[in-house]
């Protein structure tokens, strides 16, 4: 009898009943730590996920390496569909330019990406350009001059902002600190020049008038900063390096777990309250899945594989 | 005048009451326990409040960080355990003092430094935060190097009485600080192809081995069956007269000030505040050789010290919209995520939130007389009646939860098992601890402050020197390594 119950138990766990998922909690891994930009995302999107799914959902933190240790202690995880990764783009297409890792962007099973929003370079108001063509022009002229924080060596938005400046040959000073909060703190101080860095944390600032922001990294103009010139106007659209985040499996997820978890994210990132959300933020929603997503990783990481080479950055 | 009434009609609406009280009494528990802290707690809490009226979230915030600093004063002055980083330098006295028979007055002393050291705190952060938050702003790399050396040359005045072995202590924290991923070239350093390390030695994952495990198995050795009995906590020598408060008045105004100072400055944190706190009580006193041997002075001044770092550290994530630590990062999360833009204009914008927030810090502040002085220093003082052969295995569990669930993996929990045999071995060949955790903190800082510094100044390092700000604290801490020379040098002529 004992022999036969655990027969049925082994079967029943060998046979994934995929049609109930979600049966029981799910755990979401986020390689960055608790109360950042990723955090908050990922965290909002989980309590409408909830409701959607009908299952709870537990978050871990891990952060670390610019978000290596948090997606390699991830990579051990099996495919069950019970174990998520929530990440922005850097720890998958930037930081394996620069580190030796365990994994590349084609170590997962992609699912959706959720938000998405540009890098912007600010300056102080007395800063001798108002556009974003006068800034490069600026910079061009005056080589190893200005000094820019970054969110971190080898980082995205290094990365981003190296792409501009490579192109139009700027020379400009890179100074990394340990996140765009530091770097906006020595930015205000006077420290450094140019604030290189998400959105949020300086928008405000230019809101009273201490920052003038003249450049963000998309390919078009974002609404909340009017005086920063998209990449497209300065001819240089095809450097578009952009933060996003998105929701990834472990490798050989079952595809039938996969399109439950699209759907149910595709809803939910479009839901009105996040939306609004994204909208304090400077993000807004832009759902791509399945083989889209697995191209887009792998077009940005090559584009960047570039540019750290270029650098001397690459691993 | 309307909205002070506002701001006290909704912070004192029965959801936020119930949180403040609520999270003030988990707060004092999640400090006593070891391994547990409120950034953890804070993290695993304040998603789950998302769909509730913020000041709710808020004052679960506020009760759980001011409580628990609190809270960590209590396994620290009855087990030499401390229950959080920050109450290290409490058990330098409290433990003294416990051994004495005088568990329940370091108690009190503990709870009402803790409140006092909050209250100073909050009435900061109402006042003159804006201010202040301005003035934080003028600390560039070059500063945050000179206040990384002034924190390190303070270890000349902990090192105890065996000099060389207290700076080999520093030495080695400041080696363990140079472990992970080397923020400004992006190299690797002693990580040894291992992922886990390229973030680093985790601090608290160190800190809880280093000083709870050597505790822990001098409890054993004990191996004390039978605990103390009810007659012997002397409950009643708890009261805190008038005349004590009096004492203690200059130190806590002493530590509330350096509470304060650290906490606005990013980077340090509580641990480092109530070092500094005992630091200046001990070198202000007239008698600095009975501290660490039960003086009540070392146990006010720690706590008041970590206490006043909380309030102070939310200035400049409310006003600036910068967050100063991990907690402040989770609290702007959270107003994030209902709806509020943090900045400058953050108050000017949710005046009623972001008043109320910092009530509901001063609030909880004093809620730890309630919770803590009437309440916790009788239960936990029941700690002493239990068996050491009880005491130590359900130690030994609650630190390895609580190390575990800090980043959900085992491997830290041999690197906490590590520490503590390394903490145990380097106690019996009487070398101090402290300087370990200094080096450990505050080599960083120096290192990639110092290098950022340079990058800034094209490797000019005049301009650590000649920057108004960067030339007087390189003055104070030149001070601070003449003082005892200057001091001892005068005993000697007279």
């Amino acid at each position: 009898m004992k022999h036969l119950a655990l027969t049925i138990a082994a079967v029943a766990l060998a046979t994934p009943a995929f049609a109930d998922y979600p049966e029981r909690a799910i755990e979401v891994t986020i390689p960055a730590p608790a109360g950042g930009g990723t955090d908050t995302s990922a965290r909002k999107l989980a309590t409408l996920l909830e409701e959607e799914l009908g299952a709870s959902i537990a978050i871990l933190n891990v952060a670390g390496g610019g978000g290596s240790v948090g997606v390699t202690q991830f990579m051990m995880q099996k495919p069950t569909g019970y174990s998520l990764l929530a990440t922005w783009n850097s720890p998958i297409t930037t930081v394996p330019q620069v580190q030796q890792t365990a994994y590349q962007p084609d170590s997962f099973t992609p699912i959706a990406s959720t938000s998405e929003t540009a890098y912007t370079l600010c300056v102080k108001p007395d800063f001798p350009a108002d556009t974003g063509e006068e800034f490069l022009a600026e910079l061009a002229a005056n080589p190893a001059k200005y000094t820019y924080g970054n969110d971190g060596i080898g980082g995205t938005m290094q990365l981003a902002a190296e792409r501009i400046f490579q192109s139009r040959e700027i020379d400009a000073i890179a100074i990394p600190f340990g996140g765009a909060g530091e770097t906006l703190q020595n930015f205000l101080g006077g420290h450094i020049d140019i604030y290189g860095g998400s959105i949020s944390p300086v928008l405000p600032y230019t809101e009273n008038g201490e920052a003038k922001c003249l450049i963000v990294t998309s390919a078009a103009p974002v609404d909340a900063l009017p005086q920063a010139a998209g990449l497209e106007s300065l001819g240089l659209g095809a450097e578009e390096t952009l933060l996003w985040r998105m929701v990834l499996g472990p490798a050989g997820l079952d595809p039938a777990i996969v399109d439950t978890l699209a759907a149910a994210l595709e809803k939910t990132v479009n839901d009105p309250a996040y939306v609004e959300f994204l909208a304090t933020k400077g993000e807004t929603p832009n759902v791509v899945t399945g083989d889209a997503l697995a191209d887009r990783l792998q077009g940005e990481y090559d584009a960047l594989s570039k540019v750290a080479k270029a650098l001397g950055l690459n691993q | 005048m309307d909205l002070i009434f506002d701001i006290l009609g909704s912070v004192l609406a029965v959801g936020p009451v119930t949180a403040m009280i609520g999270a003030s009494i988990l707060g004092v528990f999640i400090g006593a326990l070891p391994g547990l802290n409120p950034v953890m707690a804070i993290a695993l809490l304040l998603p789950l409040t998302y769909s509730m009226q913020p000041l709710v979230a808020l004052g679960m915030v506020a009760g759980i960080y001011n409580g628990s600093m609190y809270g960590g004063a209590i396994p620290a002055i009855l087990l030499r355990i401390p229950g959080t980083p920050a109450a290290i330098a409490t058990t330098y006295d409290g433990f003294p003092m416990a051994q004495r028979g005088e568990a329940a007055r370091a108690l009190k002393i503990a709870c009402w430094s803790s409140a006092i050291g909050g209250v100073a705190s909050a009435i900061a952060l109402m006042t003159i935060g804006p201010i202040l938050a301005r003035a934080t702003l003028l600390f560039g790399p070059a500063e945050y190097f000179w206040i990384a050396m002034f924190g390190m040359a303070s270890i000349g005045v902990m090192v105890g009485s065996d000099a060389v072995k207290g700076l080999m202590a520093a030495a080695l924290g400041l080696l363990l600080g140079t472990v992970g991923l080397d923020q400004l070239s992006g190299t690797p350093r002693f990580t040894f192809g291992e992922i886990w390390l390229l973030s680093g030695l985790d601090l608290i994952v160190i800190l809880v081995g280093l000083y709870a495990l050597p505790p822990v198995i001098a409890l054993a050795e004990a191996a004390d069956i039978k605990g103390l009995s009810a007659s012997d906590l002397k409950l009643e020598a708890a009261k805190l007269p008038w005349s004590d408060i009096r004492a203690f008045m200059p130190t806590w105004l002493r530590s509330a000030l350096i509470g304060i100072s650290v906490g606005i400055l990013p980077g340090a944190g509580g641990n480092i505040a109530a070092f500094l706190s005992y630091n200046a009580a001990k070198s202000a006193s007239s008698d600095p050789d009975s501290f660490g041997k039960g003086n009540p002075q070392g146990v006010a001044a720690a706590e008041c010290g970590n206490n006043a770092d909380n309030a102070a550290s939310m200035i400049p994530a409310l006003t600036l919209g910068i967050p100063g630590n991990v907690i402040a990062a989770l609290v702007l999360g959270a107003l994030l995520i209902h709806g509020l833009q943090p900045g400058p204009q953050l108050f000017h914008q949710n005046p009623g939130l972001v008043g109320g927030f910092m009530v509901q810090m001063l609030l909880t502040s004093l809620l730890i007389l309630a919770v803590g002085g009437a309440a916790a220093t009788r239960v936990f003082a029941q700690v002493q009646r239990l068996p050491g052969v009880m005491l130590v295995p359900m130690i030994l569990v609650l630190m390895a939860v609580g190390v575990y669930v800090i980043n959900g993996r085992v491997i830290d929990l041999w690197v906490m098992f590590a520490a503590g045999i390394a903490g145990y071995v380097l106690e019996k060949v009487n070398v101090p601890l402290a300087p370990i955790v200094l080096g450990l903190i505050l080599g960083p800082m120096a290192e990639q402050s110092v290098r950022r510094a340079l990058l800034i100044s094209r490797g000019d390092p005049t301009e650590l020197l000649t920057r108004p700000l960067s030339a007087a604290l390189a003055l104070a801490t030149l001070a601070l390594i003449l003082w005892p020379i200057v001091r001892a040098w005068r005993a000697q002529k007279a």
